[in-house]
This record gives structure tokens, C-alpha cells and sequence, in this order.
């Protein structure tokens, strides 16, 4: 029964979000089998927010958290939506089916169809060990107990938000506020673990952790559908989806789920990469769903606003398609410019000392990127194809997206440069959780690039036949 | 086939490149590395303790020195690199590796060993004139005082041929590596120290074979075809996947623990079954003893996991605790009715017949004692 009752929970989202981009009939003119690979891969995150965002309002309303007041609604919602979806055409169920038989059995050369098996087997083999390490493991990792946990046991046991205060001002006795060692984060990912809770029925540290392993299996067949829309052979683009799933630490943020760098990594992700559709098709529900999903960015951490922020250089490419490249560029510039001003006045800014500091470590960065086990070959195969691909780096298609990733890797840089963050390069205690923020949507962009290559040499020819009838 | 081909060949290269910078004596021998454990050694200076982790030395003598020592019957010929197993070991002692062989009885020869990261590093004496004949003795000398103990856990005598390097490097890299406080940011890879890091090496052989790749497609096309992309590209995967291979086993191992020590618990259980059970028990007992959720309970002891960790259990009481500083709340803020929980904490006194609660830095507070057991109390403020 409480194995039902969980399934239900975190299959909630996941058909809430399916339900939503359904019925909003996104994505547009795709074929079946990507469209329901973006459907399911974006599905769970864009519902996950929506839940939570829909526990947010019923905490305002004094409305107690329960399932008949999260579960019931969301349900109807979900399917409404879906009936909608059905009724409108945007949704077919026969395409649906044809599209996962296709996903289990391809039509491709043999040799092809072994690795693809073999690949899923793969996944699925990484999943299941993962899913077991999520299951059994009491809540681990010291920030998810001090600062996102804390937050999950007092909301769910009241049964509604209540506010979290600064050390000093609980101290002076604010009335009915909590403390924890950050009470200013945001609430979105300890409301998912008190969904979790509420589905269960019972507090359990380990079991509302199960969103994490949701969101890894959603970002790994949201990047499949991304490339799979942009033409990438199956194939290819199952490769680049299991080069995600399998980068060591973002498993281990699986394995040792309470952190909030994975959902902001994949929110970030899905954001760039819906936005990236946007900048291409114009399209006005991949916009729709590339504003909630940056949106919702400063929902997961503080640091989410930057983040939606670096979209911006992707949005102007876009709307200017001939000087779009000029600005971007002027803007990077002035950016470095003001960060350069601004660390000479040492100021302090969401608690950080902004300072520059060239001698921050960098060479902790380095065996972090590549000595260590943290990324696999991540950093030489991003390194070596942005070298090789960098002029179709400034070019449509990538080009937009590439200015989203240079943004994003702006951003890191000045993190490690500009703060105190430079300190904790030493002892790795940050990098490479900030880089995570990054990591998946480098790992898309650097198979796009590679894809551009290889269509340019001609390589992919007969692979982008047999990709036509996946 | 051209990448599996390529790959191959860049696998070999690289070994035989490896190896010709790395072997030192003879590339095949039938002589094998020889390890010394913690029960071998002998502490002549100095005072240490034979505990599960190794040979923990403790002090040194009155002139400040430590000596271990072995006795031993090598070849020096077959072992030229010696290796302390050490952890610990702080940069401003002076160590040294002596021996004694039975080409000059009488000497004792010593060499000074550098200190990295708090381990001793493996010293070459392949090219040391005194390294000969039979070796009777070895020891490991530190000069200077310690305030830590340092940890040996063992010595080896190193061959350094080619089968003992190539698996040394591989039983680095597969070594496991359990889940501990700092998996959360990072991952190393295999053993905590490697001389040759696996995703560098595997970046090199495919960097090597897409080079070799390079050449042969412009001088020899009809060899290799024209498809660099997908070639190189499959190489980078066969990496990447052994690469993962890897992290997969370990992974699959770690899985093994955390169900031998944890499946079939409920939550509760499970965390009864942690590591830092003790904490977790002493705050159920703790919450056993408070009134009905929320009441106000100030958290405190020394270690600041402990701190953290039992406020963490609190909840949903309104804890207060300090998540970076082992600091007491300021007395004024504490007011009737309120809890102070307090674990392992020096500091903090409680006078029983005049029901006062003090602790540094404020006066004392009207206090009564609920519940205390050995390390731990808890007191209701009156």
C-alpha cells in the first residue's frame, strides 16, 4: 500500500506536467516518439513546480496539507487536462503507444539496435542501483539537513508553510518562526519532499527523497528529446542523454538526494534548452514553457535568478538575428567591465564578498575537472569539440544556445574569481556542485556541436536515414 | 573496427610509454612486492599503539626523534623503491628512511623522505650507491615533535617492474570509494592517491588514437575512411563507458553496504542503524521527555556535527542552534518554558539543589533537569 501510495506521489507531478504541456500542445509539429520524449522529460519537472507552487497557495489559504487537498485536485486537474489534450488532438494515445514500442524495439541497423538495448539495459541498471541507495539510506548529506530538511519536517508536520528567520531575529522572539542554518532558501524543493510525505502518508527521510531520482530519469529523456528535435540521429541522441544520466556526480546527488543543486540543475537545463527551441521555431508554447521553466529557477536556489538571467544572450540572438552576436558580445564585455569595477570596491552582495582573487585555486579547479572521477571525459570532450566546432558555435542553429552556455560558464568564472567562493575551490566543498548547475546543459550543447560536425563531414548520412523512422 | 584498432594501439603506446618512464630495475622479475604490516614493526623511539588502523605513533622520545623499524632479508637489487604507508604526518617533522645491509654491517644509511599531504612519499634508491648487497634493516625516522598522531599502515618493498605497475595503477583506480562526508562534492575516482589519475589516462589514449586517427585519414584515407567524426567519436564513447564502467561497479558495491546495513529498516530503524546512532537515540529519549510539538529547544555541544545533527532530530520543535559556531545561546534570549538539549558539551553546569543552569558568558538560569544520561541532558527553564 505505501508503495502505491509513493508511485502515486511521484507519478503525480509527472502526469500533471504531462497533462499541462499536452494541453498548452507543445511541442508542435514534432513527431510522435520526440514529442513524447519532451512531454515526459519536461513533464515531471513543470509539474513538480506546479504542486508546489499549488502548496504554496493553500498555505496562504490556511488550507492543511493532505491528499485531499493537494492529491485530489491535481488529479482532477491532470485529467481534465488530459481529456482536454485527447478531446483537442494534441494528445493521441495510439501515437503514444506507437512511440514507446518504437522506444523499447527501434527500427535500426542491428548493430545499432544492440547498443541501443544495451544502453537502456544500462540506464536502467544505473537507475535501479540508485533507486536502492534512495530507498534504503537515511538522509545523508550535512546541507540537506541543516538548511532543506529542516524546512521539509516542521511544513509537513503543521501541515503548512511556516516562516523560517535569521538567528537574531528568532533570538529576539519572533512569534512562531523557525531557524535553520539558511532560512532565507527558497521553498519549492522541501515542499516536493512534503509532497512525497503527504502521498506516503508518514515522515520519512529517505522515501521524500524520491523526486531526485524523478528528475534524473526526466532530465535524461528531456535531453533525448531536445537532440531528437534537433535532428540528432536515435542513436546519438540516446548517447547524449546517457552521457547526462551517467556523470558521477550527478548520480551521487541522486544516491545521496537532499541537496538542491540537482533540481536546479535540471530546471536550468530544460529552461535553456526550451528556451533554445524557442529562439529556433518561435514558437509560442516553447516560449510559454521556457518562461515558467526560467522563472521557476530562482524558485529552486537563490542563485536561480542569475542563472535565468544567462538565457537572456540566447533571447536577444534570437530577436536580433542580425546584430544580435555584436550586442551578446558588447554585453559579455561590459558585464567583465562592471565585475572588474565592482570587485575593486569589495561590496557585498546575497552574502557574498565580491573580490577578485586570480589565485583562487585554480588548480584544485583543474583536478577537479579532469584528474578527478567527478565528470568522466566531460571537460576534454566539451573542450576539444567547442575547439573544433567553434565556428558553428557562431552560427544558426547553435549560436543561441551557445551564447546561453558562455553566459552560464561566465557566471561560474566569476563566482570563482569575484567571491569568497574562490576559497572553497581549495577544499572542492563548491565547485564542482556549481559547475553541476551547468554540467548537463554543456553535455547537450557539446553533442550538438559534435552533430554539426559530423553532418558537415557527411558522416551522418545513413544514420539520419535510419533516424527518420524512430 | 578502425576506432576499436586505433584504441588499441594508443593503449599500447601509452603503456610501454608509462612503463619506460616509470619502471625502474628490471621490466620482468620473478621477485614480488613485498608488504609489511603494523604487527611487523618495532617502535626502538618514541611511544605508539598497535590499534585496528595501523601503528599509531603517539610521542616522540625526550630528543625528539621516533624511529620504527623492521627487520628484514632483500635483495636491494630486486626492490629499488621502499614505501611508507603513512597518514598524518605534519610538514615541519624531518623523516628519513635508514637501513642497514650486510654488504657494510656496521653503517647505517639514511635518506631524507619528502612529506606530501600528510603522507610520506615512496623513495628510488635504484641509483643509491649504498642501496646494495642484502638488506638486514629498514626504519622509518621522524625528527620533531607532533601534535596528532601519525598512522603507519604498513610498508612495502616495491620491484617496480612492469606487472607491478600496471597494477598498482589499476588497483588504484579500482580501489572503492564508500560514500563519506565529502562524496556530496566530490568524487575522486578510486584511491585517495594516484599516480596516474583514470580519466586522464583514458583522455590521453583517445587523444593519442584520434591523433594517429588524423594522420593515417590525410596520408592513408583508403585505410581509415573519411568518417573522423564518428571514429573519434566512438573512441571518446568506448572511454567514457569503461570510464563508467568504473563508477558503475562502485557504485554497485556501495549499493551492497547500504542494503546490508539499512534495507528492510523502517526510518526509524534505519537511522537507528547509522553511524551516528548514539545521537540519534539520545534525542528520541530527549523528544520522549518534551511536551507535544513545537516547543522551544536550544541545541548545543561541542563537535558541530552532533550540534547540527540533533537539531536536525528536533524537529518539528522550534530548535535554535548554531550551524557554524560552537557557541551557547545568549542567556537573555532563553526564556521560561523553554529546553536546552545539551550533548557532549563542556561548559555547562548545572547546580541541582539550587536548580541553576550556567554556561559561559552569562548568569545563570533557573533551570530543572528532565532527563540526563552519560554526555547528555536535558533541562526545562523555569
Amino acid at each position: 500500500m505505501e508503495t502505491l501510495a509513493l508511485s502515486l506521489g511521484v507519478a503525480l507531478p509527472w502526469v500533471l506536467g504531462f497533462a499541462a504541456l499536452a494541453s498548452i500542445g507543445w511541442p508542435r509539429a514534432e513527431p510522435a516518439g520526440t514529442a513524447l520524449a519532451l512531454r515526459i522529460g519536461f513533464g515531471y519537472l513543470v509539474g513538480a513546480v506546479l504542486i508546489t507552487m499549488w502548496m504554496r497557495g493553500l498555505s496562504m489559504l490556511g488550507i492543511a496539507f493532505g491528499w485531499m487537498s493537494i492529491g485530489i485536485p491535481l488529479i482532477a486537474v491532470a485529467a481534465g487536462l488530459l481529456f482536454y489534450a485527447l478531446r483537442s488532438q494534441r494528445l493521441s494515445l495510439v501515437d503514444t503507444r506507437r512511440a514507446l514500442v518504437s522506444a523499447v524495439s527501434p527500427t535500426l541497423p542491428s548493430t545499432q539496435r544492440i547498443v541501443w538495448i544495451a544502453l537502456l539495459a544500462w540506464l536502467a541498471l544505473r537507475f535501479g542501483l540508485l533507486a536502492a541507495e534512495v530507498a534504503w539510506r537515511p538522509l545523508y548529506p550535512w546541507d540537506a539537513w541543516i538548511q532543506w530538511a529542516t524546512k521539509a519536517r516542521v511544513w509537513y508536520e503543521l501541515g503548512r508553510i511556516v516562516p523560517f528567520v535569521r538567528g537574531d531575529e528568532w533570538l529576539a522572539g519572533a512569534g512562531g518562526a523557525y531557524f535553520d542554518a539558511s532560512p532565507n532558501y527558497p521553498a519549492t524543493v522541501p515542499l516536493l519532499q512534503v509532497w512525497t510525505c503527504v502521498a506516503l502518508g508518514r515522515w520519512d527521510d529517505s522515501a521524500m527523497n524520491w523526486p531526485w531520482l524523478a528528475m534524473l530519469v526526466s532530465l535524461t529523456v528531456a535531453v533525448y528529446g531536445v537532440l531528437r528535435g534537433e535532428g540528432v540521429a536515435p542513436l546519438i541522441a540516446l548517447l547524449g542523454a546517457y552521457f547526462i544520466a551517467s556523470l558521477p556526480l550527478l548520480d551521487v546527488h541522486v544516491a545521496l538526494a537532499g541537496y538542491a543543486d540537482l533540481p536546479m540543475a535540471a530546471v536550468y537545463t530544460l529552461a535553456a534548452l526550451a528556451t533554445y527551441r524557442w529562439c529556433l521555431r518561435r514558437d509560442a508554447a516553447d516560449g510559454v514553457v521556457a518562461l515558467f521553466l526560467a522563472l521557476a529557477c530562482p524558485l529552486i536556489k537563490n542563485p536561480g535568478w542569475i542563472w535565468a538571467l544567462t538565457l537572456v544572450p540566447g533571447v536577444v540572438i534570437a530577436l536580433m538575428p542580425r546584430r544580435g552576436v555584436r550586442v551578446v558580445v558588447i554585453g559579455f564585455g561590459l558585464t567583465a567591465l562592471i565585475a572588474l569595477l565592482l570587485a575593486r570596491t569589495e561590496p557585498v552582495v546575497q552574502g557574498y564578498h565580491l573580490h577578485l582573487e586570480f589565485a583562487a585555486g585554480w588548480a584544485q579547479l583543474i583536478k577537479a575537472y579532469f584528474l578527478m572521477g567527478n565528470w568522466n571525459l566531460l571537460f576534454y570532450g566539451v573542450i576539444v569539440v567547442f575547439a573544433l566546432g567553434a565556428r558553428r558555435l557562431l552560427e544558426r542553429p547553435l549560436v543561441a544556445l551557445a551564447a546561453i552556455a558562455t553566459a552560464g560558464l561566465g557566471f561560474l568564472f566569476f563566482v570563482f574569481a569575484f567571491t569568497q567562493a574562490g576559497y572553497w575551490l581549495a577544499d572542492l566543498t563548491t565547485a564542482n556542485r556549481a559547475t553541476l548547475h551547468l554540467a548537463p546543459l554543456l553535455v547537450t550543447l557539446a553533442v550538438l556541436t559534435w552533430h554539426r560536425l559530423a553532418l558537415r563531414t557527411g558522416s551522418l548520412g545513413e544514420g539520419s536515414a535510419a533516424a527518420r523512422t524512430v | 573496427m578502425v576506432a576499436w584498432c586505433l584504441l588499441a594501439t594508443s593503449i599500447a603506446l601509452c603503456v610501454i610509454g608509462y612503463l619506460a618512464l616509470t619502471v625502474q630495475g628490471a621490466w620482468f622479475t620473478g621477485a614480488r612486492t613485498l608488504y609489511v604490516t603494523p604487527r611487523d614493526l618495532t617502535v626502538t623511539r618514541g611511544s605508539a599503539q598497535l590499534r585496528e588502523d595501523g601503528l599509531v605513533l603517539l610521542a616522540p622520545d625526550a630528543t625528539g626523534t621516533t624511529l620504527v623499524s623492521l627487520t628484514t632479508s632483500l635483495r636491494s637489487s630486486d626492490y629499488p623503491v621502499i614505501a611508507w604507508e603513512t597518514r598524518g604526518v605534519p610538514d615541519y617533522v624531518e623523516a628519513a628512511l635508514l637501513w642497514q645491509s650486510d654488504y657494510q654491517p656496521g653503517r647505517v644509511f639514511n635518506r631524507r623522505l619528502e612529506v606530501e599531504a600528510g603522507r610520506i612519499q615512496p623513495f628510488s634508491l635504484e641509483r643509491d650507491p649504498n642501496w646494495g648487497g642484502r638488506i638486514t634493516g629498514l626504519a622509518l625516522g621522524i625528527k620533531g615533535a607532533y601534535a596528532e598522531p601519525i598512522v603507519v599502515r604498513g610498508a612495502a618493498a616495491k620491484t617496480m617492474s612492469a606487472r607491478e605497475i600496471i597494477g598498482e595503477r589499476i588497483a588504484e583506480w579500482f580501489r572503492f570509494e564508500p560514500w563519506n562526508g565529502a562524496s556530496i562534492n566530490t568524487i575522486i575516482g578510486g584511491a585517495d592517491v594516484q599516480d596516474l589519475p583514470m580519466a586522464f589516462t583514458f583522455a590521453v589514449i583517445v587523444a593519442i588514437a584520434a591523433l594517429m586517427y588524423s594522420v593515417l585519414a590525410r596520408w592513408r584515407p583508403q585505410w581509415v575512411g573519411t568518417s573522423g567524426a564518428i571514429v573519434v567519436g566512438i573512441m571518446f564513447v568506448i572511454a567514457w563507458l569503461a570510464l563508467d564502467g568504473r563508477w558503475q561497479w562502485n557504485l554497485a558495491r556501495q549499493v551492497a553496504l547500504t542494503a546490508e546495513q539499512y534495507a528492510g529498516k523502517s526510518w526509524h530503524e534505519r537511522h537507528a542503524a547509522a553511524e551516528d546512532h548514539a545521537v540519534f537515540a539520545f534525542i528520541e529519549k530527549v523528544r520522549a521527555k518534551l511536551p507535544p510539538a513545537p516547543a522551544r529547544v536550544f541545541m548545543v555541544a561541542d563537535e558541530h556535527y552532533y550540534r547540527d545533527r540533533g537539531a536536525y532530530h528536533l524537529y518539528p520543535h522550534n530548535v535554535f542552534f548554531d550551524p557554524w559556531s560552537n557557541t551557547m545561546p545568549p542567556a537573555s534570549a532563553v526564556r521560561p518554558g523553554d529546553f536546552v538539549v545539551v550533548y557532549q558539551r563542556k561548559g555547562v553546569q548545572y547546580d541541582a539543589a539550587a536548580k541553576r543552569l550556567r554556561w559561559e558568558g552569562g548568569p545563570p538560569v533557573a533551570a530543572e533537569l528532565i532527563f540526563a544520561e552519560s554526555g547528555g541532558a536535558l533541562f526545562r527553564i523555569l
